[in-house]
């Protein structure tokens, strides 16, 4: 008996080593281990065996299994591990076929950049306000100290709405200050942005329909200080990077002084198209608000000061993106959206 | 406006001051300077040269072959067409290789046969000018072989100051109020100037009566004895430094006088004048002048004349009248220096359409002081011309006006306070005296005398003398300072949120893109729509005639993006949120009603035969609405067929349109925010929209305003089921016209509670079924909190399901 179970044994062995994958093992568990299994027979047949063999063959027949069964287990092992290996040489992998296309949407730059700007200021605690597109008069003119026929109502080449001049397409995002003004008690901080319009022929870096981004800040002792650093601080947080900057004097009658803020060319070193060969690129009006303008907006000037600037948004959109024809921005062509 | 560097000299040492410094120095204490071009740059490229010889050319009889001494190497054989050519005369040489204005390069060439090795060049050729009769003649005492330029010592720089950083610089409109800026900036003196009017006769001047407020001051002096011709070298070369082109000595030198002082003049022709004298006065509605420049312009009783007893003259401050103009050679003129309204001359000037130098400067309100000390100017600029100039009479004047020299009173410490810098009284002092204001202190307080010229409506409160201070002391010096405050965090603001979201959702998943669209409509196209009889807000000055409509919606400019986007795509999915403005809903103060709105276009070819049951565009955007709304914060809209009292829009397909019904807070009360609707099915064709471009288009509006009134969904969440549900398939067969709500509602009537997910997954007519007959069918999940759902229990669902069915008069259909 015991050269039979030496026969299994061998036998056994010999197709555990051979298999080479998980059903051949099975077969072979079957075979020797199953119901009707070689061994698991035997084992069946210790009972009839004379009393001196069975202790023997019982013993040696209940090895054998459990060897077997080791075994099983170790060439599974070995057979999975040589599968990870396999699959490891990353064999039949095209690393030049395409991702699988998803669809997308695109939210326009304007959107893109004027989130950004919003974000800036509101972590400086600016609130973001809004105002009408269609204008009184009044809040786009006479309360910022732009009466009936002064020479800044032509500097802005307005659309008028009716013929009694009352309603006007805003020609800035200014009026947002008299109603900030009007709405809001002092001390506060806001931003406006908005579409703003001109009655100007459109070419490559004209539009009648554009965008702006107004502030205003009035408190106890704002001074041009402040101004300044608030805007700088912006530039260097969109630009991400030191940018130079001058502030000269610039005129808009509902500041006092007003300036505007230069930045350096970011294109260029010794001018270019973008900055007209001058190396410097108008960022912003900016200025004092004007006492006429906060007694316009029922605020003290005596009591509160206040600055104000405003930019253009598609100007930073330009530059962020180098876009060389304002006109993409409201021609609504797919081509020009889904790049953004 | 183009200022002259040689010009400034006149007025103020600039040695060692570079152009490009001034340029900048100007900028960052005065005004923006756009530009700084060298003047005439060729002329420094032509040289001085000596016509040695000059012959007939041998085949030509108008050419001449001349030999040109051009101080370097032997003289040059050049063949010259100019009839004033001849031997001994100094002229301009363009030798071979220098660049002309007009890119023309001059080559070496054969003409005639003969070769020519340059170019003797006139004056127009030098664009110095008009002349082209013949070359430039030099003066004899140039020195040959040196640059035009240096020789004649015109070399110049220009500058482009931007008009609009001196709107509200009257003084600075001329060349002396910008050099007296310079001296201030650079501590150094401004060069005296005797305005003054020289002596003059004793005879009886021209009257001069003003009947209009809108003249303060006419000044009118008689002037004799001038020989006009044309003007001294040196002052066309000022002048067209400045982009002035030279006419004749008068013309000339009473723009020299408006560009040095910033005072408009006119001269006209005395003996053309009646005896009665000048008029100033407004003109009568329909009354009409000639203008010099040979227009007949109908004037209104708003414009201003001066008229020649009753005839008019000249358009005041604007242009003079073609039939007192000076002309030959008439040596009584009269000098008209006058100010006149600001607003008056703009308005004019506006609605002729006709801005001058002139007008541009009496816009500005000018300082009334000014006309006798530009009247002085020009007489003294005249005289030192030609010494027989004379002043038969006294100057006449009339007019109501005064010096509006004022003083304000200026605290040192409001300059500290809005400047943020720690700067002294004697320091603000010191920099106000330097731009000519008077100074004095006074306890707390400065008194600063305000100049005239900067009296009339430029410095007028304690502020702008801040200004005046802070520009001089520099901005660019004030330090940066970081803004201290409490503050509370920015209100909530609902709408721009919404905003927000509603664009981060649709440009996502749902794979929108953001257009913007203008404001204005097309008449086209809202006639197309068959909008034109809406009411619109209409601009009474559009750029383009045919659109004047401010838009109602933002739906129709969206529809105008179809056409060309489907050439370029298949798939066009648009969305824009903006603004409209209804006139018919103003408020109390004429503004139109404001409404927000998010509109969604969607075109693409029509889905095949074989495509899933969703697959149409109006199913899907009805999806794409589902999530949106969602995603934004209210529970889904109910859609519904619209209510019969609804009026649509032109532009919805009267059989396929849908509303989004929601809550409103209030119990039992809803709100329709949602149009969501098929293209109209006639306009395809109108909007381009046929052909290699047909397809289906989906559209909807959403109103913001309406949506941010609606009950948002309850926040919270549904708590994760502890049993295992029981998932069944069903397959209802149904009469074709029983909608499939019908069939939804009768599943989850069914259930009993059970009933958690409905999925309608297939939608199906044809083999198989009998006629009149579709298959609805639906993945079912049924889940209860308080027990695992049992086969048993799936069974009883399903034999209610069927009964429920029958009554539908359909049937469930076994697999």
């Amino acid at each position: 008996m015991e050269d039979r179970l030496n026969e299994l044994r061998a036998e056994a062995l010999a197709r555990v080593a051979a298999a080479t994958d998980e059903a051949a093992l099975r077969a072979v568990d079957k075979d020797y281990n199953g119901k009707e299994g070689a061994v698991t027979l035997l084992l069946a047949s210790v009972p009839g065996l004379p009393p001196a063999e069975r202790p023997v063959v019982g013993k040696g027949a209940n090895v054998l299994k459990r060897d077997i069964q080791g075994a099983i287990a170790a060439r599974k092992e070995a057979l999975e591990q040589a599968a990870v290996e396999a699959e490891r040489s990353g064999a039949g992998f095209d690393a030049t076929l395409p991702g699988a296309p998803q669809s997308r949407g695109s939210l326009h730059p304007l959107t893109q950049v004027r989130r950004e700007v919003e974000a800036i200021f509101t972590s400086m605690g600016y609130a973001v306000l809004d105002g009408p597109e269609v204008e009184l008069d009044y809040y786009n003119f006479q309360a910022l100290n732009i009466p009936a026929d002064h020479p800044a109502r032509e500097m802005q080449d307005t659309f008028y709405c009716d013929r009694e001049g009352r309603l006007v397409m805003r020609t800035q995002t200014s009026p947002v200050q008299i109603r900030a003004m009007e709405r809001l008690a002092p001390p506060f901080r806001v931003i406006a942005p908005g579409r703003v319009f001109r009655n100007e022929e459109q070419d490559a870096t004209h539009e009648h329909t554009f965008h702006q981004v107004e502030g205003l800040v009035v408190g106890e002792d704002i001074t041009v200080g402040h101004l300044s650093g608030v805007l700088k601080g912006f530039l260097r947080r969109f630009f991400l990077r030191e940018l130079e900057v001058r502030l000269r004097p610039g005129y808009f009658p509902f500041v006092e002084p007003g300036f505007e803020l230069d930045i350096r060319c970011p294109f260029c070193d010794d001018g270019c198209r973008v900055c007209k060969h001058t190396r410097w690129v108008e960022f912003c009006g900016c200025g004092m608000v004007h006492p006429r303008v906060l007694d316009a907006g029922g605020v003290d000037p005596e009591a509160w000061t206040g600055f104000a600037f405003g930019f253009g948004l598609d100007r930073l959109v330009m530059l962020r993106y180098g876009i060389d024809d304002i006109r993409h921005f409201m021609g609504g062509d797919l081509r020009f959206l889904e790049q953004f | 406006m183009l200022i002259s560097y040689r010009w400034l000299e006149r007025h103020v040492d600039l040695s060692g001051v570079t152009p490009q410094q001034l340029a900048e120095d100007l900028t960052l204490s005065t005004c923006e300077v756009e530009g700084v071009e060298a003047f005439a740059p060729h002329l420094s490229a032509v040289t001085v040269g000596h016509v040695v010889t000059r012959e007939q050319h041998p085949d030509a009889d108008k050419l001449s072959l001349c030999t040109v001494d051009v101080g370097a190497g032997e003289p040059l054989q050049i063949v010259c067409g100019a009839p004033n050519v001849r031997a001994g005369l100094k002229v301009a040489v363009a030798t071979v290789g220098t660049v002309l204005p007009g890119d023309f390069k001059i080559k070496r060439s054969k003409i005639r046969g003969v070769e020519s090795c340059g170019m003797i060049c006139s004056i127009r050729e030098l664009e110095l000018g008009d002349e082209h009769d013949g070359i430039w003649e030099l003066p004899q005492e140039l020195a040959v072989g040196t640059a035009v330029a240096e020789a004649l010592g015109v070399a110049d720089w220009v500058f482009e100051v931007d008009n609009k950083s001196i709107t509200h610089r009257p003084d600075l409109w001329g060349h002396r109020g910008i050099a007296r800026e310079l001296a201030a900036i650079y501590g150094r003196e401004l060069k005296p100037l005797d305005t003054s009017l020289p002596a003059h006769g004793d005879a009886p001047g021209l009257p001069v009566k003003v009947s209009a407020g809108a003249c303060a001051r006419y000044v009118g002096l008689a002037v004799d004895g001038v020989q006009n011709g044309p003007s001294p070298l040196w002052l066309k070369l000022l002048l067209l430094a400045v982009g002035q082109r030279p006419i004749d000595l008068l013309v000339d030198v009473s723009n020299f006088v408006m560009l040095d002082l910033g005072q408009p003049n006119h001269l006209f022709d005395r003996t053309r004048l009646d005896a009665r004298g000048i008029e100033v006065r407004l003109a009568r509605a329909g009354e009409t002048i000639t203008t010099l420049d040979g227009e007949e312009r109908k004037l209104s009783d708003a414009d201003l004349l001066i008229c020649s007893g009753d005839r008019p003259v000249a358009l005041a401050g604007v242009m003079g009248g073609e039939d007192s103009k000076v002309e030959g050679d008439t040596g009584q003129l009269l000098l008209e220096c006058a100010s006149f309204d600001a607003v008056t001359i703009r308005r004019t000037s506006s609605r002729l359409g006709l801005r001058t130098d002139s007008s541009a400067r009496f816009e500005k309100s000018l300082d009334p002081t000014l006309p006798l000390q530009a009247a002085g100017h020009l007489v003294r600029t005249l005289q030192a011309l030609q010494p027989g100039v004379t002043l038969p009479s006294a100057p006449v004047e009339d007019g109501d006006w005064s010096d509006p020299a004022h003083v304000l009173e200026l605290r040192g410490a409001r300059v500290r306070r809005l400047l943020g810098v720690d700067l002294s009284d004697e320091r603000i002092a010191t920099l106000l005296t330097s731009l000519d204001f008077g100074v004095e202190r006074a306890g707390e307080v400065l008194r600063v005398r305000v100049p005239s010229r900067r009296a009339t409506k430029d410095v007028t409160l304690e502020q702008d003398l801040v200004e005046e201070v802070g520009r001089l002391y520099r901005y660019d010096n004030v330090p940066e300072r970081a803004l201290l405050a409490e503050v509370a965090p920015p209100p909530h603001d609902a709408r721009r949120e919404l905003v927000t979201r509603l664009q981060d959702r649709l440009a996502g998943g749902a794979a929108f893109h953001e257009a913007l669209s203008y404001s204005f409509v097309p008449d086209a196209l809202l006639a197309t729509l068959g909008l034109a009889e809406r009411e619109y807000v209409r601009l009474v000055n559009p750029v383009v005639d045919g659109e004047r409509c401010v838009r109602r919606s933002v739906v129709p400019s969206l529809l105008a993006l179809l056409e060309k986007n489907r050439r370029l795509r298949a798939d066009v999915r648009l969305f824009e949120l903006g603004k409209g403005y209804l006139p018919e809903r103003s408020d109390a103060r004429g503004l139109p009603k404001e409404v927000h709105e998010l509109a969604l276009v969607w075109t693409r070819p029509k889905p095949g035969q074989d495509a899933r049951f969703d697959a149409g565009l109006l199913a899907q955007l009805r999806g794409v609405l589902d999530d949106l709304v969602t995603a934004v914060g209210y529970p889904a809209p109910s859609w519904e067929r619209p209510p019969a009292e609804l009026a649509l829009e032109p532009w919805m397909h009267p059989g396929r349109t849908l509303v989004g019904a929601m809550r409103l807070p209030e119990a039992q009360q809803w709100s329709l925010p949602i149009f969501l609707c098929e293209l109209e099915p006639g306009l395809h064709r109108p909007l381009g929209l046929v052909n290699e471009l047909a397809g289906e288009v989906a559209i909807a509006r959403v109103s913001l305003d309406a949506l941010l009134a609606c009950a948002p969904r309850p926040s919270g969440y549904v708590p994760l089921p502890r049993l295992p549900g029981n998932k069944v398939d069903v397959a209802l067969a149904l009469p074709v016209d029983v909608p499939a709500g019908d069939a939804r509602a009768a599943i989850e009537q069914s259930g009993k509670g059970l009933v958690r997910e409905v999925e309608l997954f297939d939608v199906y007519q044809g083999p198989g079924l009998a006629e009149g007959r579709k298959s609805l069918a639906y993945h079912v999940l049924l889940q209860s909190d308080q027990k695992t759902v049992s086969d048993e229990e799936a069974h009883k669902f399903f034999k209610r399901l069927e009964r429920a069915v029958g009554e539908l008069g359909g049937e469930l259909r076994k697999e």
